[in-house]
């Protein structure tokens, strides 16, 4: 075996190590997930005391104060609809390139340009985009955005996972007598679902967390998304810090929850297309 | 659809360059004035020296420590499975809430940080970290640098398709540990090491949470960077052409990065040759 199983202690120094990695990253979380519990004023005399009081006092009073419930459907919405949305067009766009078409290769190369330009530099294009079409302020605006900026990423997994589907299935399908359309239902989508699923996975996260576009395309409470309350939080309660602790967890559950049980799944998925074996 | 969201964009984007708009009065075409008054403006300058600075913080610190990190955890100690759970969950959550939670911490008096400087006696160093410009870019920086997860990941997913003849080979004629990493992985994990760098380069011309969260781009504009001046510019100056400019400065900054790492790529893809 190496060298490092024979000397344990160099085992023993890599765990220390990792330990304290880990001690460092994480800290700050259960910092602010102790501290959500805690009494605001207890929290301004001791923040770093062995907390006293643990309480469900200040999510009752965010939930109270604020139209959370609201903000969380917005999101749900905008990201389910962006990730239909997207995923049903790099479907299609993702069969299409698996036959061979003129200028196949330079089509392809044209739209992973998309994967690098940074599309924050488009905010005013977008910002009139929306407002032209009558979407300002209203979730349907904000979800159109999601989906395109999340093309590019959606159609690299999709695409790649059905880039390995061998062609002589087509082919077989083919000569069967099964058309064209037949084929995407009947074959080409159930073997691709594992793809398909990484990229929904993908995008959904990303549309939750996103803040500048949302921030951008939203005014009121009809479109806003968690992300946008979470920010107006900060302003509205800046002398409630228990409150605005109170809600950034809530903001971050239901992605640490998914994220618990699909934890391969999903570093599977961000990491899917970068890396080519 | 890349047509809708890209092109037309971009084609936008150049002919709004050429006026003068707040978003309410007709537009008035001043030609090249907006660049001009840009290229003069200081913010802007500030926020392009800031954005080459978070994408130099991404390749000499960020994209490093991943590869530390993979390289220990690719070692496999016990509970590795644990470690990687626990480092990509940064990952998982939203910078917006990420960014919060670093400006609590760089509280002045609630802070974390702050308070463990006290805690192990260091209390003359305590510092409203975000309110002075000598540190508060840094402190920007901070949670990019070391919330490395996706980063590590991507490595770790490139080291384990190194085939293991080539680490039984290496073995045999004595690399093991650090000289195995450095001698053997490491240039085969060059490509992943390509993809990390466009991955976090675009990430940092895209930034926008940190500064504008934790710090709105101040104290005196120290930490703006590009986003948040084509932000503010719209948002808050109604100067939508000067807008534009930043934007095309964002894209034509972005191509040059690329530009250089796809030279990269080709210089080491000929080496091998």
């Amino acid at each position: 075996m190496t060298k490092h199983t024979i000397f344990p202690v160099s085992r023993v120094l890599l765990s220390l190590f990792l330990i304290c990695v880990l001690i460092i990253m994480i800290l700050p979380f259960a910092w602010l997930i102790i501290s959500s519990f805690r009494p605001n004023t207890e929290l301004f005399r001791e923040p770093f005391a062995v907390p006293r009081h643990l309480s469900f006092q200040n999510y009752v009073s965010v939930f109270k104060s604020q139209p959370i419930l609201l903000y969380f459907g917005n999101t749900v919405v905008v990201a389910v609809c962006a990730t239909f949305l997207c995923s049903f067009v790099s479907v299609l766009a993702s069969y299409a390139f698996m036959y061979a078409f003129p200028a196949a290769t330079k089509v392809a190369a044209f739209l992973a340009i998309g994967l690098f330009i940074p599309t924050n530099a488009f905010l005013v294009p977008y910002y009139v985009m929306i407002t032209k079409i009558g979407l300002y302020d209203s979730a349907m605006g904000i979800m159109f955005v999601y989906a395109g900026i999340n093309l590019p990423q959606s159609l690299m997994i999709i695409k790649g996972y059905m880039g390995s589907i061998p062609k002589t299935i087509l082919e077989a399908a083919d000569i069967d007598g099964a058309s064209s359309h037949m084929i995407l239902r009947k074959i080409v989508l159930p073997i691709s679902v594992p793809g398909i699923v990484t990229a929904c996975i993908f995008i959904i996260i990303n549309c939750w967390n996103e803040l500048l576009f949302a921030n951008l395309l939203s005014q009121s409470d009809v479109s806003r998304t968690i992300q946008v309350a979470i920010r107006s939080f900060l302003t509205t309660f800046s002398a409630n810090y228990a409150h605005a602790f109170a809600a950034m967890v809530i903001s971050i559950l239901p992605t640490i929850i998914i994220y618990a049980f699909l934890t391969d799944k999903i570093i599977g998925g961000m990491t899917a297309g970068a890396v080519k074996g | 659809m890349t047509v809708i969201f890209f092109i037309v964009p971009f084609v936008y984007l150049l002919y709004v360059g050429f006026f003068q708009w707040d978003g309410l009065t007709p537009m008035k075409f001043v030609g090249i004035g907006n660049y001009r008054k840009v290229l003069a403006d200081p913010v802007f300058r500030i926020s392009v020296r800031n954005t080459i600075i978070w994408m130099l913080t991404a390749t000499f610190i960020h994209v490093p420590l991943g590869l530390l990190l993979a390289f220990l955890l690719d070692r496999r100690p016990r509970g590795w499975k644990v470690y990687r759970f626990a480092f990509f969950i940064p990952n998982i959550i939203s910078t917006t809430a990420i960014a919060f939670l670093w400006y609590f911490l760089y509280h002045v008096d609630l802070g974390l940080i702050n308070g463990i400087l006290e805690l192990i006696g260091l209390g003359t160093y305590r510092h409203g970290w975000l309110n002075e410009p000598a540190t508060a870019l840094f402190c920007n920086q901070v949670p990019f640098a070391l919330y490395v997860g996706l980063t590590m990941v991507i490595f770790m997913t490139q080291l384990s398709t190194i085939s293991p003849d080539i680490f039984e080979a290496a073995r045999i004629d004595g690399a093991v540990g650090w000289r195995k990493d450095w001698y053997i992985s490491l240039p085969l994990v060059r490509p992943a090491i390509i993809t990390n760098l466009m991955l976090n380069l675009a990430f940092c011309l895209k930034t926008f949470e940190y500064p504008f969260l934790m710090t709105g781009g101040g104290p005196a504009n120290s930490t703006m960077n590009l986003s948040l001046y084509i932000y503010r510019e719209m948002m808050q100056s109604n100067r939508y052409g000067y807008s534009m400019v930043g934007g095309l400065a964002t894209i034509i900054l972005g191509c040059i990065v690329m530009g250089i790492i796809l030279w990269v790529q080709k210089r080491m893809k000929e080496e091998e040759l």
